[in-house]
């Protein structure tokens, strides 16, 4: 996915102004006509989102009680049915509840990262082509030396030796995946400075911050929600992988931490799939989600791909 | 040898969640309650990396928030743990806390003086800082008699003191499980050491092969540390050193040092020194024999290059060699735990190998940085090869007098259970030494099979909440009592170890049969009654469902 | 050739960069570096020795020099946890994460664009309709994920594969290159390969796809279609070769990425490599180790898009244009 940078093209037009975020408007409404997976994207995100915000009301147990049954035993590894839909865990944890709340713990990441990361790259994108010379330079170092920094590593070693949170995982993203939407925006930035539109308001006497952030950061607005569409899953996925490598935090839950849970709790040798195949099957859909409504995104501002 | 394990004690005793019937007043009819206590926070290793330990710690937190506490569990990875309880011995509250079993913890010394001797609470083991002139007496004493029946009444009193003082909330020893691959070893050949089950030193010698397959394939869960005989690093490469180097005694199957490189100890009338006589024969695996400068060197050296065994050879004020066979150790004060503690602890290393080694050591180095790769020993086992992350693998040494059968002694590094129970089950490994998941599944998959032997047996070693005795309330016997009462161990015996452990009130476990209390685990009375009485006596309150202080005692820690 | 020396001369600046980083990284980071000898009778004075030992008694600006000085001379320190050189521990399982990345990375190319010429080719068919999500759906699945339903079914389930690690328990090979070319190693290496590659294998796929699309589009294929060439020659010998320079530099950047990516994949297959080796350092609070296998994975990375960016440069007339950043 870091490099799926490469795979974006610049769009070829720049509306000017606030007409460039109605014409965004317009396009992303278009996608349910023109690309049924990208529909089916959007639907997915929309059941995800619902989710997350009636989990609450959603959950049969508290997620993170440990329960026991009439004879107040454990009520450990139960099968699904009755009870608990998805059955219980080996510590006692009914695994539907954590697979509801799961969904906000993944999309708090997923959406937190995706704002974080292209907020920074698209302010850096945006002064580093507008202003060009030794700010550009300067930003465009500072840009190789994040691509220096291997990702996951890095992540690990922020959430091994910072106290256990997911934020560790945003961080982690923010700090070093800003580039990718960075570099595409400034090279969009470059050309559109050129453009009729900004020398018209420059005529009209508009100072360098008000034509950057008014005249030309709307028009490089759809760029930066492709690459957050895209942050999204990534977050969601270094999160999982981070908890699964048991740095993650112990005080909530997440798919990572289900998927970490079960792995321990041989999950796998007992055969438990209703206990491991949820999880990762949500984390596949939501990420799968972001990438559908991405290359719908595509699709649309580079029609050039379609026939 | 037997394969009776002493460990198979599992009786189910249905018992009731928790008690919830207040008998306390919980109203705020006195006027002059003290403050309200803080909030506490109850550290534990993180879930990832011990889940039963956590789930204790879930169970705790349950009942003591019906005592009226506010309490977090917070799961931290070892580094931080460490951190905030071992080097910052002021600050924190609540840790869960585990020792574990080792050879020489077969005699209670060392968790009796080590744990609770005020000597060692500025920076050694007793990091929860208990101080009590009564027990250091104790604790000092019992080192100085070495007639056994006059020790265990010390033993027996620093058990009691515990108890009542409830330092620790104990909770149990858990049972070690392992298994083996019938069809290819011998499972009568197998020797069960208390507290340590049937993976230790004897079975690596005694254990015999019954087809072509002669490797024993071993797993760990942890990764190897150091292969040094200068070095007490991890747990499991301790079961390495000890097969590459002999020492002068060892511990027996039945917990007590025996002889071993050396044929013969006699003590002195006074216990104050111990002749030794060296074995005939003895080879280093380099072809040199093993002498008596030998033995000099490995009992001095410590003092100066080896930081982790100096402790051990502390107590020795000289060493004589007497013939080409016999040495004398003097010693300063007497020592009962000096053949456990030192004479089969101390690894004998070849001075013509580790002298000019040492000698050309840095400032500030010492022997534990020396890399020495041919890791010569005069042990039953050679060592050949240690490839990182992957395994380790040593070759029997057939011109040892204890020559074991198998050929090669192979220790896999599987990091996760998962994969180690696989590796059983499609004979990559025919030892499970290491089995860190749910022993249920370990029974399940060898009934399946039907080639599997499990195993099991108590630890020495044991699990438990310690308190910090150095910040209130935590000083307070009573509210310790009272905590500890709050605990049902035979739910969290069941809901964290999944019955695989016996409950615990001792720090000498009950794999120590000599030792080990009767009847101590089975006397701590518990219930959320008595909890809440004991508080209630004390003149700790219930006010708006916060417990607070008992009159005038005001909160030292501000939130 | 001075596009390159002022890449060469980035590459360093990035180095140093993220080595510096590092050094303040890990000597700021909360917890004492003694944490990994908790477990021992250690006393006052030992602890100082520990800490003289390991250098940690001078300042932080003596201690980044010198660390520095040392890197220049390829020396890592000394690990806390095995008490050897950093370099010696990284460079034993090195050769594993290697091993393990070119041969996932390969198979993952090798599917990858001659499915993503085909999907091309087939644009607009039913065949492009489901492949193109079943892809996206296999770069949306977290690795360890995959790799654990992989390890259950064909290892715990069917036995055909070893359940981890790279070699069976004591087998010796006389060279370091008949051990990796043995079955036994391949055997130990196809699930972990299988599953990076399932997960490498989206990105050529649709570089590819996208490419042979443009490509597709330009005159001379037009003008091969008009000689009379059959389609799929056409898409294989003309089209595919213009198309592959980008996925070439792709592969480049895969290395880069993937080292340091396998880390979970190691983990679920026991695979002694660079990525567990970290995992563990970390964990063992083995703070040179740490240091020494991240620098590693750095290193290989940062080298990596080095020689994609100079290829790139060097082999596509279009881009040296461009190229002013």
């Amino acid at each position: 996915m870091l490099q799926q940078a490469d795979e974006i093209v610049l769009p070829k037009r720049g509306l000017p102004g606030l007409g460039a975020l109605a014409g965004l408007w317009a396009r992303a409404t278009a996608i349910p006509r023109r690309d049924p997976f990208a529909f089916a994207g959007l639907v997915m995100y929309l059941i995800f989102i619902l989710v997350a915000i009636f989990a609450d009301q959603l959950i049969t147990h508290n997620p993170r009680e440990i329960l026991f049954d009439a004879e107040y035993d454990l009520a450990r590894n139960l099968p699904p049915g009755g009870d608990h839909i998805l059955g219980t865990t080996y510590s006692g944890r009914d695994i539907y509840s954590q697979l509801i709340v799961g969904t906000r713990g993944a999309l708090i990441v997923g959406v937190t990262a995706a704002v974080s990361v292209v907020t920074i790259g698209t302010i850096i994108g945006l002064v580093a082509g507008f202003f060009g010379g030794i700010v550009d330079t300067l930003l465009m170092r500072l840009a190789d030396i994040a691509l220096g920094v291997p990702f996951l590593p890095f992540v690990i070693v922020l959430a091994a030796f910072l106290d256990p949170s997911q934020w560790n995982v945003v961080l982690g993203i923010a700090l070093l995946l800003w580039p990718q939407s960075a570099r595409v925006i400034r090279a969009q930035v470059m050309s559109l400075r050129e453009r009729a539109f900004v020398e018209a308001a420059r005529v009209t006497g508009a100072g360098p911050w008000r034509i950057l952030f008014v005249h030309i950061a709307p028009n490089v607005l759809s760029l930066s929600f492709l690459y957050a569409s895209i942050a999204v899953g990534w977050a969601i996925l270094t999160e999982a992988a981070i908890s699964f490598l048991g740095f993650g935090p112990s005080d909530s839950i997440t798919w990572g931490y289900m998927l970490q849970d079960a792995y321990a709790s041989q999950a796998l040798g007992r055969g438990q799939y209703y206990w491991f195949v949820p999880p990762g099957v949500s984390i596949i859909l939501v990420v799968v989600a972001g990438f559908f409504i991405s290359r719908g995104y595509e699709e649309i501002l580079f029609p050039k791909l379609r026939d | 040898m037997s394969l009776n394990s002493i460990a198979s004690v599992r009786s189910v005793v249905a018992t009731g969640l928790v008690a919830t019937t207040l008998t306390t007043s919980a109203t705020s009819l006195w006027a002059d309650a003290g403050d309200p206590i803080r909030s506490l926070t109850l550290i534990s290793r993180a879930q990832a990396a011990n889940p039963q330990q956590f789930q204790a710690a879930e169970l705790i937190a349950q009942a003591w928030r019906e005592l009226g506490l506010d309490v977090t569990v917070q799961g931290l990875p070892r580094p931080q743990q460490s951190d905030a309880v071992w080097y910052n011995r002021d600050t924190w509250d609540l840790t869960m806390w585990q020792m574990v079993g080792r050879p020489e913890r077969s005699d209670p010394d060392e968790f009796v003086y080590n744990l609770f001797h005020s000597s060692t609470a500025p920076k050694g083991y007793n990091f929860v800082g208990y101080v009590n002139p009564e027990y250091d007496k104790i604790a000092e004493e019992q080192r100085l008699i070495t007639d056994k029946e006059e020790r265990k009444v010390l033993i027996d009193a620093a058990q009691d003191i515990i108890d009542r003082d409830q330092v620790y909330a104990f909770l149990v020893h858990p049972l070690k499980t392992y298994a083996l691959d019938k069809t290819v070893w011998d499972a009568s050949s197998m020797v069960e050491q208390p507290g340590l089950g049937i993976k230790n030193f004897w079975t690596f010698v005694n254990a015999a092969p019954v087809g072509d397959q002669t490797d024993m394939v071993l797993n760990s869960s942890d990764e190897l540390n150091a292969i040094n005989p200068f070095y007490i690093s991890g747990a499991t490469d301790s079961w390495i050193t000890e097969l590459i180097w002999d020492r002068m005694m060892r511990i027996g199957p039945d917990g007590l040092p025996q002889p071993w490189a050396a044929e013969t100890v006699q003590w002195s009338d006074d216990g104050l020194s111990v002749t030794l006589t060296l074995r005939e024969g003895m080879m280093w695996h380099d072809g040199t024999p093993v002498t008596t400068e030998d033995v000099v060197f490995s009992f001095t050296a410590p003092v100066d290059f080896a930081p982790m065994y100096k402790p051990f050879v502390d107590g020795i004020e000289e060493i004589n060699v007497v013939d080409d066979k016999t040495v004398v150790m003097t010693l300063t004060t007497g020592n009962a735990a000096f053949e456990t503690s030192t004479l089969s602890k101390i690894n004998l290393a070849p001075k013509h190998i580790w002298e000019p080694l040492l000698a050309g050591l840095g400032e500030g180095e010492n022997a534990e940085s020396v890399l020495e790769e041919t890791r010569i020993g005069s042990g039953p086992f050679k060592f050949n090869r240690w490839v990182t992350q992957q395994e380790v693998v040593l070759d029997a040494n057939a011109d040892h007098w204890s020559a074991p059968k198998m050929d090669r002694w192979i220790l896999r590094v599987v990091l996760n259970v998962e994969a180690a129970l696989g590796m059983l089950r499609s004979s990559e490994v025919n030892f499970m030494s290491d089995y860190t998941g749910d022993p249920d599944l370990l029974i399940e998959a060898a009934e399946a099979d039907g080639d599997l032997e499990v195993i099991d047996s108590v630890d020495i070693g044991f699990q438990y909440v310690a308190f910090n005795l150095r910040r209130p309330p935590f000083d307070d016997a009573n509210f310790r009592r009272a905590l500890s009462a709050a605990i049902n161990r035979e739910l969290i015996r069941k809901a964290a170890w999944n019955g695989y452990a016996v409950n615990a009130n001792s720090h000498v476990s009950p794999a120590l049969v000599f030792w080990h209390k009767d009847g101590i685990a089975e006397g701590l009375e518990t219930g959320m009654d008595l909890a809440k009485s004991i508080l209630d006596e004390a003149g700790y309150e219930v006010v708006d469902g916060r417990l607070h202080y008992p009159a005038g005692q005001t909160e030292a820690f501000v939130e | 050739m001075g596009y390159v020396l002022k890449r060469f001369v980035q590459m360093l600046f990035v180095l140093w960069a993220v080595a510096t980083i590092l050094f303040f990284m890990f000597r700021t980071m909360p917890g004492t570096p003694l944490a990994a000898f908790i477990d021992s009778t250690i006393t006052e004075e030992q602890q100082e020795a520990l800490i003289a030992q390991f250098g940690l008694d001078k300042s932080l600006g003596e201690q980044y020099l010198l660390f520095l000085w040392n890197l220049l001379q390829g020396d890592l320190g000394q690990s806390f946890f095995f008490k050897k050189p950093v370099v010696e521990v990284v460079w034993e399982v090195f050769p594993n994460s290697v091993i393990l990345t070119l041969t996932s990375l390969i198979v993952a190319y090798l599917f990858g664009i001659v499915a993503g010429a085909y999907l091309a080719w087939k644009r607009g068919s039913w065949v492009e309709g489901m492949g193109i999500p079943l892809v996206l759906t296999t770069r949306a699945a977290p690795e360890f994920w995959l790799g654990m339903v992989l390890l259950a079914f064909f290892s715990f389930y069917l036995g055909w594969f070893p359940s981890g690690g790279a070699n069976s328990s004591g087998a010796e090979w006389p060279s370091e290159w008949q051990r990796v070319t043995s079955a036994d190693f391949l055997s130990h290496l196809a699930l972990p390969a299988i599953t990076l590659a399932i997960y490498l294998q989206g990105l050529p796929l649709l570089l590819m796809r996208s490419n042979m699309l443009n490509v597709l589009q330009e005159e001379f294929i037009t003008m091969a279609r008009m000689k009379g060439l059959s389609t799929w020659s056409i898409v294989m010998s003309h089209a595919a070769r213009n198309a592959l320079l980008p996925v070439a530099t792709a592969f480049a950047l895969g290395i880069g990425g993937a080292v340091g990516g396998n880390v979970v994949v190691e983990t679920v297959f026991s695979w002694p490599g660079v990525g567990r080796l970290l995992v563990n350092a970390v964990a063992a609070s083995d703070y040179p180790l740490a240091q020494g296998a991240f620098l590693m994975i750095t290193f290989v990375l940062v080298v990596m898009n080095f020689i994609a960016d100079i290829s790139y440069h060097l082999l596509d007339p279009r881009v040296r244009v461009a190229a002013s950043g």
